[in-house]
Parts: C-alpha cells; sequence; structure tokens
C-alpha cells in the first residue's frame, strides 16, 4: 500500500472488523458462565455484580431483565434432554427433579422472548399449583392441545423455548454452582 | 516521480496499515461492547425507568403475549420499578412481604448491573428497609452520626444501606403470584412498595 492513501482503506477495514466482530459477540447466549443440568442453562453471574462485559451487552441488547442472585436463578431450555430442538408440533413430558427452591415457574416462549399466544391464554405453570401424585412427584405435559392434568400450553408456532424460573434457592442449591441441584427432565413424545 | 514498487515491497509496506486495521477494529469492539448496556434502546433502564422522576415507581403491566416490557417476562410476577438518581439524595425502600407471596428487591446501574438483591426471606420479617447511597452520602451520614449535636439521628435497626458504585439506576421489585387467579393477590402486595429521595445529610 502506497503511504497515506492507504488511510481510508484501513479506515473502513477497522469499521467493518470492528461492527462485524461485535453483532457476532452478541448473537445468541452470553459465551461464558454458563452452567448446564440436563436440558437446561442458566448463567448465574447475570444477577450479581459479576457479570462479564459481554453477558452485560447481551442482556442490554435482548432486552431482558435478568434476576437477581438474591431472587433466583432461571434456567432456559432451548433442546429436549436428546439434543433435539424443542418443536411445537410435539408433546413433551416434564418430570423427576424440581429445583431445592421456595417457588418455581415454568413458561413456554418463542424465540423472540415473547410469551406465546394460546387458546387457553395460559401461560405458565408454577410449584405451588401443581397436581402431584402421592410421593410428591409431578409430569408436566407440554403439549398444543389439552391435557389432563399438568398441562402447559404450547400455542402453534413451531419453535419454542422453555424457562423455569426458581425463587429463592436454598444455600446448598446456591453453593458450589448448582452442584446436585434437580430439574426436570425433558423427553419428546408424539409429533403431529 | 516515485519509483514503481515491486509487490513484495507493497505486501510489506501494508503490514502496518493492517495491524493498525487490527488493532483499530479490536478496540471499537471493545468500545461498542462496554457501551452498548447503556445505550441500548432495549436496555432495561432505557426502557423501564429513563423518564420516569427519580423517586416515583412505576407498576409494570403484566406479561403477557403481546406486552412490550422486557423478554422472558414471568407471567407470574407482577412488577413495580424505580429510578434513582443519588445526586438528588439517598434513595429509601421500603417493601412488606404478606407472608404468601414471594417478595424481592434488587437494585441496578443504568447499564442493567445488578448490585445488590434479596428476598423477603433475607430481611428481618420479610420487611425491606433500604438506603441507597453514595460513597460521599455514606460518609456525610457517619459523620453527621458522630457529632454530638445530631444525637437520635440514627438510622433505625431494621435498615440495610447500600452503598452504590454509581449515583444513577434504578431499582425493581417483584411480588410472584404462587398460581394462576392469584396475580391481583400478588400485585396488591407490589402496589405497597414504596420509593422515595430522601434528603441528604446535613
Amino acid at each position: 500500500m502506497n503511504g497515506w492513501r492507504a488511510l481510508p482503506v484501513a479506515a473502513i477495514a477497522t469499521l467493518a472488523l470492528g461492527l462485524t466482530a461485535t453483532l457476532a459477540a452478541l448473537q445468541g447466549d452470553p459465551p461464558f458462565g454458563d452452567v448446564q443440568i440436563g436440558a437446561w442453562r442458566s448463567w448465574p453471574r447475570l444477577g450479581d455484580s459479576d457479570i462479564d462485559p459481554y453477558a452485560r451487552a447481551i442482556v442490554a441488547v435482548d432486552g431482558i431483565l435478568p434476576l437477581g442472585a438474591g431472587e433466583g436463578v432461571a434456567f432456559m431450555a432451548k433442546t429436549d434432554d436428546s439434543g433435539a430442538a424443542l418443536d411445537a408440533r410435539c408433546d413433551y413430558r416434564l418430570s423427576g427433579g424440581a429445583p431445592s427452591a421456595r417457588f418455581w415457574t415454568l413458561s413456554a416462549y418463542d424465540v423472540d422472548g415473547r410469551l406465546r399466544p394460546n387458546p387457553a391464554n395460559r401461560y405458565g405453570l408454577t410449584s405451588a399449583a401443581l397436581l402431584r401424585d402421592s410421593d410428591g412427584g409431578f409430569a408436566i405435559e407440554a403439549a398444543r392441545e389439552a391435557r389432563p392434568g399438568n398441562w402447559l400450553p404450547l400455542g402453534d408456532r413451531s419453535r419454542f423455548i422453555l424457562v423455569l424460573r426458581a425463587y429463592q434457592l436454598t444455600s446448598s442449591a446456591v453453593a458450589g454452582a448448582f452442584e446436585g441441584l434437580a430439574l426436570p427432565a425433558i423427553v419428546r413424545g408424539a409429533c403431529s | 516521480m516515485s519509483p514503481r514498487l515491486s509487490p513484495l515491497d507493497r505486501a510489506i509496506g501494508a503490514i502496518p496499515w493492517l495491524l493498525a486495521a487490527l488493532l483499530g477494529a479490536i478496540a471499537l469492539h471493545l468500545l461498542a461492547v462496554l457501551a452498548l448496556p447503556a445505550l441500548s434502546p432495549n436496555g432495561a433502564f432505557r426502557k423501564l425507568a429513563l423518564h420516569l422522576p427519580a423517586g416515583e415507581k412505576d407498576l409494570l403491566a403484566r406479561a403477557t403475549t403481546g406486552a412490550d416490557g422486557p423478554t422472558f417476562s414471568d407471567p407470574f410476577a407482577a412488577l413495580a420499578v424505580c429510578r434513582f438518581d443519588l445526586s438528588q439524595g439517598p434513595l429509601r425502600l421500603r417493601a412488606a412481604a404478606d407472608g404468601d407471596h414471594p417478595v424481592s428487591i434488587s437494585v441496578r446501574l443504568t447499564d442493567g448491573t445488578i448490585v445488590y438483591s434479596a428476598n423477603d426471606r433475607q430481611t428481618p420479617h420479610g420487611r425491606f428497609n433500604v438506603l441507597v447511597v453514595t460513597q460521599a452520602q455514606a460518609d456525610a451520614q457517619d459523620a453527621a452520626q458522630d457529632n454530638p449535636d445530631q444525637a437520635g439521628a440514627g438510622a433505625a435497626d431494621d435498615e440495610l444501606r447500600l452503598v452504590s458504585p454509581r449515583p444513577r439506576g434504578f431499582v425493581v421489585f417483584r411480588a410472584l403470584a404462587l398460581r394462576e387467579g392469584d396475580y391481583d393477590a400478588a400485585a396488591a402486595t407490589r402496589d405497597g412498595f414504596q420509593c422515595s429521595v430522601e434528603k441528604p445529610a446535613p
């Protein structure tokens, strides 16, 4: 390149590279500090002052209001336990472990983070309202069509995301990056 | 008339420009990542609190399919927000749990960083009495309490004083409905949340 005639080219390259790298870094989930339990993922540092700059930027761009560490923790599932993307054309059964928390809620969202329209106008379930068996166990049926028992309506749009929020985790669950914390398994049933 | 450069000379001459472009791109990327949380129109502070007067609460609508609030909002959470600007004075937060609905408070900076959060099981009798101050205001309070002329001006026993690392931000109060049909009761607890600007210590 010949002297200062290269300056505009270098400036354009700087802008293009810098903005492309920024857009790429802010796509998708926060790159650091995640905890995975089965199909569920969480980013506990979103809730305290140790949040990293990339996660902070992603939260701002995506318009999320994360839970504070003293409030609880949100877990997100984009796949079932086999790793297949969640799809409302299929039924899902959630059962097994429940977080050691005072209270938890479960909702289904579109990929843009909005609650999914459904004919029942029901947008989630709570641990306090679940029908349980004599041992305290439960099973949640996530499906488009109504199901007896604990039904989580999925609406009609194909791809969806499940979010489970555990409020006021017990101290043992908070310590050690959720060591031993149980969450429901997500098992796909029939697809239409 | 400049001498004609060989391809190798041209390549070597481009190296400083390539390095400069790379370093500039890294700097631009880092600046953008650091600046975005405060500048993004989707950021929680800009979306929920920017236009609120300091010390006044706003009750957020329940999350539904069409809601324009934060993404991935919990439909069982009744939320209130309050903006603070400690240059106008310390912020007093008061709230009380009703014993049924889980309640929590979080104090956030303009870039979304959460500097404090607690729930009703972590506070005496499920009551919150939080005073958010700057370090200078905390020092002034301490000096006033050491002054014998200011006797009786001490903090209440249940007061938690929180020194905010920056003077501006917002507070989120959250009350949770235990089941479908319980939202109005949770919202009533949420409605009791108070935030107000206090006079700075003299």
